[in-house]
Protein backbone atom coordinates (compact mmCIF):
# COMPACT_ATOMS: atom_id res chain seq x y z
CA UNK A 1 0.00 0.00 0.00
CA UNK A 2 2.75 2.65 0.70
CA UNK A 3 4.33 1.55 -2.24
CA UNK A 4 1.44 2.37 -4.44
CA UNK A 5 0.68 5.60 -2.49
CA UNK A 6 4.51 6.38 -2.92
CA UNK A 7 3.75 5.41 -6.80
CA UNK A 8 0.98 7.98 -7.17
CA UNK A 9 2.97 10.79 -5.64
CA UNK A 10 5.48 9.82 -8.35
CA UNK A 11 2.67 9.67 -10.71
CA UNK A 12 3.00 13.35 -11.37
CA UNK A 13 6.11 13.87 -12.39
CA UNK A 14 5.67 11.43 -15.29
CA UNK A 15 1.78 13.04 -16.29
CA UNK A 16 0.17 10.01 -15.52
CA UNK A 17 -3.29 10.30 -13.28
CA UNK A 18 -3.06 9.54 -9.57
CA UNK A 19 -5.79 9.56 -6.55
CA UNK A 20 -5.04 8.99 -3.00
CA UNK A 21 -8.01 8.80 -0.89
CA UNK A 22 -8.72 8.56 3.21
CA UNK A 23 -12.22 7.56 5.01
CA UNK A 24 -12.66 7.29 8.44
CA UNK A 25 -16.13 5.59 9.26
CA UNK A 26 -17.78 4.91 12.57
CA UNK A 27 -21.03 2.86 13.39
CA UNK A 28 -22.81 2.69 16.49
CA UNK A 29 -26.16 0.66 16.94
CA UNK A 30 -28.81 0.10 20.01
CA UNK A 31 -27.24 -3.22 20.19
CA UNK A 32 -24.49 -1.61 21.51
CA UNK A 33 -21.91 -2.26 18.99
CA UNK A 34 -19.50 0.15 17.84
CA UNK A 35 -17.42 -0.24 14.75
CA UNK A 36 -14.73 2.60 13.79
CA UNK A 37 -13.12 1.99 9.85
CA UNK A 38 -10.17 3.70 8.96
CA UNK A 39 -8.98 3.29 5.51
CA UNK A 40 -6.44 4.57 2.82
CA UNK A 41 -7.20 3.93 -0.62
CA UNK A 42 -4.29 5.20 -3.69
CA UNK A 43 -4.99 4.60 -7.59
CA UNK A 44 -2.77 5.25 -10.71
CA UNK A 45 -3.40 4.96 -13.76
CA UNK A 46 -2.32 6.05 -17.27
CA UNK A 47 -5.62 6.72 -19.30
CA UNK A 48 -2.93 7.14 -22.58
CA UNK A 49 -1.72 3.56 -22.65
CA UNK A 50 -4.79 2.10 -20.71
CA UNK A 51 -3.58 0.86 -17.40
CA UNK A 52 -4.18 1.25 -14.01
CA UNK A 53 -3.66 0.09 -10.60
CA UNK A 54 -5.55 0.49 -7.37
CA UNK A 55 -5.19 -0.71 -3.67
CA UNK A 56 -7.03 -0.32 -0.63
CA UNK A 57 -6.28 -0.94 3.17
CA UNK A 58 -8.56 -1.10 5.49
CA UNK A 59 -9.34 -1.58 9.43
CA UNK A 60 -12.25 -2.44 11.41
CA UNK A 61 -12.44 -1.92 15.18
CA UNK A 62 -15.27 -3.89 16.44
CA UNK A 63 -16.52 -3.89 20.20
CA UNK A 64 -19.34 -5.40 20.99
CA UNK A 65 -22.28 -6.17 23.85
CA UNK A 66 -25.04 -7.37 21.98
CA UNK A 67 -28.07 -9.42 23.25
CA UNK A 68 -26.45 -12.45 21.44
CA UNK A 69 -23.81 -12.03 23.76
CA UNK A 70 -25.42 -11.04 26.77
CA UNK A 71 -27.54 -14.12 26.27
CA UNK A 72 -24.59 -16.80 26.56
CA UNK A 73 -23.29 -14.66 29.74
CA UNK A 74 -19.85 -13.61 27.78
CA UNK A 75 -17.56 -11.06 28.21
CA UNK A 76 -17.77 -7.99 25.92
CA UNK A 77 -15.08 -8.12 23.24
CA UNK A 78 -13.20 -6.00 21.06
CA UNK A 79 -12.04 -7.25 17.73
CA UNK A 80 -9.22 -5.92 14.67
CA UNK A 81 -9.54 -7.21 11.25
CA UNK A 82 -7.56 -5.44 8.76
CA UNK A 83 -8.36 -5.86 4.52
CA UNK A 84 -6.14 -4.76 1.72
CA UNK A 85 -7.64 -5.01 -1.76
CA UNK A 86 -4.98 -4.78 -5.18
CA UNK A 87 -6.68 -4.31 -8.52
CA UNK A 88 -5.17 -4.13 -11.69
CA UNK A 89 -6.60 -3.27 -15.34
CA UNK A 90 -4.88 -3.25 -18.77
CA UNK A 91 -7.39 -2.46 -21.24
CA UNK A 92 -5.69 -0.14 -24.56
CA UNK A 93 -8.28 -0.55 -26.68
CA UNK A 94 -11.66 -2.22 -26.87
CA UNK A 95 -10.42 -5.58 -25.39
CA UNK A 96 -9.49 -5.26 -21.52
CA UNK A 97 -7.98 -7.54 -18.80
CA UNK A 98 -8.38 -7.14 -15.29
CA UNK A 99 -6.86 -8.81 -11.96
CA UNK A 100 -7.72 -8.47 -8.26
CA UNK A 101 -6.51 -9.54 -4.84
CA UNK A 102 -8.39 -9.63 -1.58
CA UNK A 103 -6.66 -10.32 1.82
CA UNK A 104 -8.40 -9.90 5.22
CA UNK A 105 -7.79 -11.20 8.31
CA UNK A 106 -8.86 -11.08 11.86
CA UNK A 107 -7.91 -13.68 15.29
CA UNK A 108 -10.20 -15.98 14.25
CA UNK A 109 -11.04 -15.55 10.33
CA UNK A 110 -8.83 -15.29 7.86
CA UNK A 111 -9.80 -14.68 4.32
CA UNK A 112 -8.24 -14.76 0.54
CA UNK A 113 -9.30 -14.44 -2.82
CA UNK A 114 -8.34 -13.90 -6.29
CA UNK A 115 -9.90 -13.04 -9.81
CA UNK A 116 -9.38 -12.33 -12.80
CA UNK A 117 -12.06 -10.34 -15.48
CA UNK A 118 -12.09 -9.68 -19.42
CA UNK A 119 -14.32 -6.72 -20.76
CA UNK A 120 -14.91 -6.12 -24.23
CA UNK A 121 -16.31 -2.88 -25.77
CA UNK A 122 -18.62 -3.37 -28.56
CA UNK A 123 -20.35 -0.38 -31.23
CA UNK A 124 -18.49 2.25 -30.66
CA UNK A 125 -17.92 1.82 -27.13
CA UNK A 126 -21.79 2.37 -26.47
CA UNK A 127 -22.08 -1.65 -25.32
CA UNK A 128 -19.78 -2.87 -22.39
CA UNK A 129 -19.48 -6.57 -21.59
CA UNK A 130 -17.46 -7.92 -18.62
CA UNK A 131 -16.60 -11.51 -17.87
CA UNK A 132 -15.39 -12.38 -14.36
CA UNK A 133 -14.36 -15.52 -11.94
CA UNK A 134 -13.04 -15.47 -8.71
CA UNK A 135 -11.81 -17.79 -6.17
CA UNK A 136 -11.79 -17.17 -2.28
CA UNK A 137 -10.71 -19.29 0.74
CA UNK A 138 -11.87 -18.89 4.10
CA UNK A 139 -10.64 -20.47 7.52
CA UNK A 140 -12.52 -19.33 10.51
CA UNK A 141 -11.06 -20.64 13.51
CA UNK A 142 -11.36 -19.58 17.47
CA UNK A 143 -9.79 -16.73 18.99
CA UNK A 144 -7.05 -18.17 21.14
CA UNK A 145 -6.93 -21.19 19.73
CA UNK A 146 -4.29 -21.82 16.51
CA UNK A 147 -5.82 -22.76 13.20
CA UNK A 148 -4.03 -26.29 13.06
CA UNK A 149 -6.13 -26.99 16.71
CA UNK A 150 -9.40 -25.91 15.00
CA UNK A 151 -10.46 -24.58 11.92
CA UNK A 152 -13.24 -24.44 9.34
CA UNK A 153 -12.79 -23.96 5.68
CA UNK A 154 -15.52 -22.38 3.51
CA UNK A 155 -14.29 -22.23 -0.39
CA UNK A 156 -16.34 -19.56 -2.74
CA UNK A 157 -16.41 -19.88 -6.89
CA UNK A 158 -17.63 -16.58 -7.83
CA UNK A 159 -18.85 -16.09 -11.35
CA UNK A 160 -19.95 -12.17 -12.55
CA UNK A 161 -21.57 -11.64 -15.74
CA UNK A 162 -22.20 -7.63 -16.96
CA UNK A 163 -23.07 -5.27 -19.58
CA UNK A 164 -23.02 -1.56 -19.62
CA UNK A 165 -25.33 -0.05 -21.63
CA UNK A 166 -24.95 3.70 -23.25
CA UNK A 167 -28.87 5.07 -23.15
CA UNK A 168 -27.66 8.07 -24.15
CA UNK A 169 -25.36 11.57 -23.72
CA UNK A 170 -26.52 11.49 -20.28
CA UNK A 171 -27.81 8.54 -19.41
CA UNK A 172 -25.74 4.97 -18.35
CA UNK A 173 -27.30 1.72 -17.85
CA UNK A 174 -25.90 -1.46 -16.35
CA UNK A 175 -27.51 -5.02 -15.71
CA UNK A 176 -24.76 -7.36 -13.25
CA UNK A 177 -24.96 -10.99 -12.70
CA UNK A 178 -23.52 -12.66 -9.76
CA UNK A 179 -23.25 -16.91 -9.15
CA UNK A 180 -21.59 -17.43 -5.62
CA UNK A 181 -20.84 -21.04 -5.50
CA UNK A 182 -20.24 -21.49 -1.53
CA UNK A 183 -18.50 -24.93 0.22
CA UNK A 184 -17.27 -25.66 3.46
CA UNK A 185 -19.14 -25.30 6.91
CA UNK A 186 -19.98 -21.66 7.56
CA UNK A 187 -21.41 -22.43 11.45
CA UNK A 188 -20.08 -20.09 13.77
CA UNK A 189 -18.19 -22.08 16.36
CA UNK A 190 -19.43 -19.45 19.41
CA UNK A 191 -23.55 -19.05 18.08
CA UNK A 192 -25.13 -21.69 20.38
CA UNK A 193 -28.95 -21.82 19.92
CA UNK A 194 -31.48 -22.36 22.67
CA UNK A 195 -33.62 -25.35 22.22
CA UNK A 196 -37.48 -25.58 23.82
CA UNK A 197 -39.52 -28.60 24.14
CA UNK A 198 -42.40 -29.17 21.52
CA UNK A 199 -44.90 -27.33 21.93
CA UNK A 200 -43.17 -24.37 24.09
CA UNK A 201 -44.84 -21.04 22.65
CA UNK A 202 -41.74 -18.53 22.65
CA UNK A 203 -42.99 -14.90 22.04
CA UNK A 204 -41.45 -12.96 19.17
CA UNK A 205 -38.92 -10.54 20.66
CA UNK A 206 -38.83 -12.77 23.89
CA UNK A 207 -36.20 -11.19 26.13
CA UNK A 208 -32.84 -12.76 27.76
CA UNK A 209 -34.64 -13.73 30.70
CA UNK A 210 -37.86 -14.92 29.20
CA UNK A 211 -35.79 -17.42 26.88
CA UNK A 212 -33.82 -18.20 30.10
CA UNK A 213 -36.65 -19.72 31.26
CA UNK A 214 -38.31 -21.33 28.54
CA UNK A 215 -35.09 -23.24 27.38
CA UNK A 216 -34.23 -26.66 28.16
CA UNK A 217 -30.37 -27.01 29.81
CA UNK A 218 -29.19 -28.09 26.05
CA UNK A 219 -27.83 -25.32 23.95
CA UNK A 220 -26.36 -26.88 20.74
CA UNK A 221 -23.89 -25.02 18.50
CA UNK A 222 -25.14 -23.32 15.34
CA UNK A 223 -25.30 -25.30 12.31
CA UNK A 224 -25.70 -24.95 8.73
CA UNK A 225 -25.70 -26.50 5.28
CA UNK A 226 -21.91 -27.36 4.11
CA UNK A 227 -22.94 -25.79 0.81
CA UNK A 228 -24.70 -22.60 -0.58
CA UNK A 229 -25.24 -21.29 -4.30
CA UNK A 230 -26.07 -17.78 -4.08
CA UNK A 231 -27.43 -16.00 -7.28
CA UNK A 232 -27.84 -12.26 -7.53
CA UNK A 233 -29.17 -9.74 -10.14
CA UNK A 234 -28.15 -5.92 -9.89
CA UNK A 235 -29.69 -3.24 -12.12
CA UNK A 236 -27.80 0.28 -12.29
CA UNK A 237 -28.88 3.54 -14.12
CA UNK A 238 -27.35 6.95 -13.22
CA UNK A 239 -28.67 9.49 -15.64
CA UNK A 240 -26.83 13.29 -15.22
CA UNK A 241 -29.10 16.45 -14.82
CA UNK A 242 -27.42 19.46 -15.80
CA UNK A 243 -26.28 20.22 -12.25
CA UNK A 244 -27.41 16.83 -10.64
CA UNK A 245 -26.91 13.31 -11.12
CA UNK A 246 -29.90 10.54 -10.36
CA UNK A 247 -28.31 7.08 -9.72
CA UNK A 248 -30.84 4.06 -9.03
CA UNK A 249 -30.12 0.70 -8.47
CA UNK A 250 -32.17 -2.71 -7.73
CA UNK A 251 -30.54 -6.17 -6.96
CA UNK A 252 -32.94 -9.40 -6.38
CA UNK A 253 -31.03 -12.28 -4.96
CA UNK A 254 -31.96 -15.69 -4.19
CA UNK A 255 -30.39 -19.03 -2.78
CA UNK A 256 -30.62 -22.80 -2.81
CA UNK A 257 -31.29 -21.90 1.39
CA UNK A 258 -34.22 -20.27 -0.05
CA UNK A 259 -33.69 -16.86 0.79
CA UNK A 260 -35.39 -14.14 -1.18
CA UNK A 261 -34.41 -10.34 -1.16
CA UNK A 262 -34.85 -7.30 -2.57
CA UNK A 263 -32.64 -4.31 -2.74
CA UNK A 264 -33.39 -1.02 -3.71
CA UNK A 265 -30.67 2.17 -3.41
CA UNK A 266 -31.42 5.65 -4.79
CA UNK A 267 -28.90 8.56 -4.64
CA UNK A 268 -29.34 12.28 -5.84
CA UNK A 269 -26.51 14.41 -5.90
CA UNK A 270 -26.91 17.93 -6.83
CA UNK A 271 -24.02 21.02 -7.35
CA UNK A 272 -24.45 23.70 -5.01
CA UNK A 273 -22.21 25.66 -7.32
CA UNK A 274 -18.74 24.50 -8.78
CA UNK A 275 -17.28 23.50 -5.46
CA UNK A 276 -20.50 21.73 -3.29
CA UNK A 277 -22.17 18.50 -3.87
CA UNK A 278 -24.56 16.96 -1.69
CA UNK A 279 -27.74 15.08 -1.71
CA UNK A 280 -29.52 12.33 -0.03
CA UNK A 281 -29.33 8.65 -0.10
CA UNK A 282 -32.15 5.91 0.34
CA UNK A 283 -31.77 2.08 0.66
CA UNK A 284 -34.75 -0.30 1.36
CA UNK A 285 -33.81 -4.30 2.14
CA UNK A 286 -36.29 -7.02 2.51
CA UNK A 287 -35.30 -10.46 2.79
CA UNK A 288 -37.03 -13.78 3.81
CA UNK A 289 -35.83 -16.45 5.97
CA UNK A 290 -33.76 -19.45 4.62
CA UNK A 291 -35.62 -22.88 4.69
CA UNK A 292 -34.65 -24.18 8.10
CA UNK A 293 -34.96 -20.74 10.01
CA UNK A 294 -36.90 -21.01 13.33
CA UNK A 295 -37.28 -19.02 15.93
CA UNK A 296 -37.77 -21.67 18.64
CA UNK A 297 -35.78 -24.40 17.43
CA UNK A 298 -37.65 -27.41 19.46
CA UNK A 299 -35.88 -30.69 20.17
CA UNK A 300 -37.57 -34.00 18.57
CA UNK A 301 -38.14 -37.73 19.88
CA UNK A 302 -35.11 -39.00 21.77
CA UNK A 303 -34.16 -35.75 22.45
CA UNK A 304 -32.58 -34.91 18.75
CA UNK A 305 -31.38 -31.71 17.66
CA UNK A 306 -32.89 -30.16 14.66
CA UNK A 307 -29.78 -31.69 11.68
CA UNK A 308 -29.72 -27.66 10.89
CA UNK A 309 -30.30 -24.97 13.26
CA UNK A 310 -29.37 -21.15 13.33
CA UNK A 311 -29.29 -17.94 15.67
CA UNK A 312 -28.13 -15.46 13.01
CA UNK A 313 -30.34 -13.18 12.69
CA UNK A 314 -29.66 -12.05 9.44
CA UNK A 315 -30.55 -15.36 8.02
CA UNK A 316 -33.66 -14.66 9.26
CA UNK A 317 -36.57 -12.50 8.01
CA UNK A 318 -35.78 -9.09 8.10
CA UNK A 319 -36.96 -5.63 6.64
CA UNK A 320 -34.41 -2.54 7.16
CA UNK A 321 -34.40 0.84 5.58
CA UNK A 322 -31.42 3.87 5.63
CA UNK A 323 -31.98 7.06 4.63
CA UNK A 324 -28.33 9.25 4.51
CA UNK A 325 -26.93 12.45 3.13
CA UNK A 326 -23.63 13.13 1.48
CA UNK A 327 -21.69 16.50 1.63
CA UNK A 328 -18.44 17.22 -0.76
CA UNK A 329 -16.80 20.10 -0.61
CA UNK A 330 -14.08 21.03 -3.20
CA UNK A 331 -11.06 22.47 -1.47
CA UNK A 332 -8.90 22.49 -5.30
CA UNK A 333 -7.74 25.33 -7.32
CA UNK A 334 -9.93 27.82 -9.19
CA UNK A 335 -9.28 26.05 -12.37
CA UNK A 336 -9.94 22.25 -10.84
CA UNK A 337 -12.17 22.70 -7.33
CA UNK A 338 -12.83 19.33 -7.43
CA UNK A 339 -9.33 17.88 -7.28
CA UNK A 340 -9.07 17.76 -3.52
CA UNK A 341 -12.75 16.81 -1.90
CA UNK A 342 -13.38 16.65 1.55
CA UNK A 343 -16.37 14.47 2.21
CA UNK A 344 -18.85 13.62 4.47
CA UNK A 345 -21.79 10.87 5.27
CA UNK A 346 -24.21 10.05 7.22
CA UNK A 347 -27.39 7.63 7.52
CA UNK A 348 -29.07 6.06 9.79
CA UNK A 349 -30.88 2.54 9.27
CA UNK A 350 -33.69 0.74 10.77
CA UNK A 351 -34.25 -2.56 10.58
CA UNK A 352 -37.01 -4.61 11.63
CA UNK A 353 -36.71 -8.72 12.88
CA UNK A 354 -39.81 -10.34 11.84
CA UNK A 355 -39.41 -13.48 13.55
CA UNK A 356 -36.43 -13.63 15.98
CA UNK A 357 -35.59 -14.20 19.52
CA UNK A 358 -34.54 -11.06 21.76
CA UNK A 359 -34.65 -8.15 19.03
CA UNK A 360 -37.74 -6.69 16.94
CA UNK A 361 -35.77 -3.90 15.99
CA UNK A 362 -32.40 -2.69 15.45
CA UNK A 363 -31.40 1.15 15.04
CA UNK A 364 -27.83 2.16 13.63
CA UNK A 365 -26.09 5.36 12.40
CA UNK A 366 -22.81 5.19 10.21
CA UNK A 367 -20.91 8.33 9.72
CA UNK A 368 -17.58 8.90 7.97
CA UNK A 369 -15.57 11.77 6.91
CA UNK A 370 -13.61 11.60 3.40
CA UNK A 371 -10.12 13.23 1.89
CA UNK A 372 -9.46 12.82 -1.39
CA UNK A 373 -6.95 14.24 -3.64
CA UNK A 374 -5.85 14.23 -7.40
CA UNK A 375 -1.96 14.43 -7.25
CA UNK B 1 -29.33 -35.64 12.43
CA UNK B 2 -26.68 -34.77 9.46
CA UNK B 3 -29.25 -34.32 6.19
CA UNK B 4 -27.90 -31.24 4.29
CA UNK B 5 -27.85 -29.67 1.42
CA UNK B 6 -26.41 -29.93 -1.54
CA UNK B 7 -25.56 -33.86 -1.47
CA UNK B 8 -27.24 -34.51 -4.77
CA UNK B 9 -24.78 -34.20 -7.40
CA UNK B 10 -26.59 -34.29 -10.67
CA UNK B 11 -30.02 -32.27 -8.60
CA UNK B 12 -27.40 -29.54 -7.38
CA UNK B 13 -25.59 -29.28 -11.07
CA UNK B 14 -29.34 -29.04 -12.31
CA UNK B 15 -29.27 -26.16 -9.83
CA UNK B 16 -26.77 -24.49 -10.32
CA UNK B 17 -27.32 -24.48 -14.13
CA UNK B 18 -30.91 -23.01 -14.08
CA UNK B 19 -29.69 -19.47 -13.19
CA UNK B 20 -27.07 -19.57 -15.02
CA UNK B 21 -28.64 -20.33 -18.17
CA UNK B 22 -31.54 -17.49 -16.87
CA UNK B 23 -28.87 -15.29 -16.29
CA UNK B 24 -27.82 -15.85 -20.14
CA UNK B 25 -30.67 -15.11 -21.32
CA UNK B 26 -30.96 -11.63 -19.44
CA UNK B 27 -27.77 -10.64 -20.56
CA UNK B 28 -27.82 -11.31 -24.02
CA UNK B 29 -31.25 -9.48 -24.41
CA UNK B 30 -29.87 -6.27 -24.32
CA UNK B 31 -27.80 -6.80 -27.43
CA UNK B 32 -30.79 -7.17 -29.65
CA UNK B 33 -32.53 -4.05 -28.81
CA UNK B 34 -30.93 -0.91 -30.82
CA UNK B 35 -28.93 0.79 -27.69
CA UNK B 36 -28.53 4.86 -28.60
CA UNK B 37 -25.50 5.58 -30.50
CA UNK B 38 -23.48 8.37 -28.50
CA UNK B 39 -20.30 10.24 -30.22
CA UNK B 40 -17.40 10.49 -28.23
CA UNK B 41 -18.10 14.21 -28.33
CA UNK B 42 -21.27 13.85 -26.78
CA UNK B 43 -20.05 11.85 -23.41
CA UNK B 44 -18.80 14.78 -21.49
CA UNK B 45 -21.68 14.30 -18.70
CA UNK B 46 -20.98 10.51 -18.63
CA UNK B 47 -16.89 11.00 -18.05
CA UNK B 48 -18.62 12.68 -14.49
CA UNK B 49 -17.39 10.62 -11.48
CA UNK B 50 -20.87 10.32 -10.24
CA UNK B 51 -21.89 8.57 -13.16
CA UNK B 52 -19.95 5.54 -12.84
CA UNK B 53 -21.78 2.26 -13.01
CA UNK B 54 -20.06 0.77 -10.10
CA UNK B 55 -20.99 1.23 -6.60
CA UNK B 56 -20.22 4.55 -5.21
CA UNK B 57 -20.94 3.57 -1.76
CA UNK B 58 -17.42 4.29 0.99
CA UNK B 59 -15.66 1.86 1.69
CA UNK B 60 -17.10 1.59 5.50
CA UNK B 61 -20.80 1.21 4.57
CA UNK B 62 -20.07 -1.43 1.91
CA UNK B 63 -18.92 -3.25 4.76
CA UNK B 64 -21.55 -2.22 7.15
CA UNK B 65 -24.56 -3.62 4.43
CA UNK B 66 -22.39 -6.74 4.22
CA UNK B 67 -23.24 -7.48 7.56
CA UNK B 68 -26.58 -6.49 7.96
CA UNK B 69 -27.88 -7.45 4.94
CA UNK B 70 -28.07 -11.51 4.33
CA UNK B 71 -28.11 -11.27 0.58
CA UNK B 72 -24.73 -10.66 -1.76
CA UNK B 73 -23.45 -9.88 -5.30
CA UNK B 74 -23.70 -6.19 -6.96
CA UNK B 75 -19.95 -5.05 -6.99
CA UNK B 76 -18.53 -3.17 -9.42
CA UNK B 77 -20.14 -3.65 -12.94
CA UNK B 78 -18.69 -3.69 -16.58
CA UNK B 79 -17.67 -0.15 -16.65
CA UNK B 80 -17.55 1.84 -19.74
CA UNK B 81 -20.61 4.54 -20.59
CA UNK B 82 -17.89 7.78 -21.31
CA UNK B 83 -15.80 5.79 -23.48
CA UNK B 84 -12.47 6.72 -21.91
CA UNK B 85 -10.99 3.23 -20.92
Amino acid sequence: MLALLATAVDARAQSLDARVATEYGQYADSEHVFVETPSVRGAVSDPTRGWSVDGQYLVDVVSAASADIVSTASRNWTEVRQEGILDASYKPHSFGVQASGYLSSEPDYLSVSAGGAITQDLLDKNVTLLLGYGRSHDVGGRTGTPFSVFSRVVDRDAFKAAVTLVLGPRTVASLLGDVMLDSGDQSKPYRYVPLFAPGTDVPKGASVEVVNALRVSARPLEQLPLSRQRYALTARLAHRFHLATLRLEQRAYADSWAMLATTSDARFLFDLGPRVETGPHARVHAQSSVSFWQRAYTYGPGFDYPALRTGDRELGPLVSVTAGWTLNLGLGSDATPMSWVLGFHIGATTTQYLDDLYLTQRVSALGGMMLEADL
Amino acid sequence: MNERAGAGKPTQVITVLRPIKLLAVLFSAPLLVACAHVAPYERGSLAHPTMTTSDIAPPSEGHVRAVQEGAAGGGDSAGGGCGCN
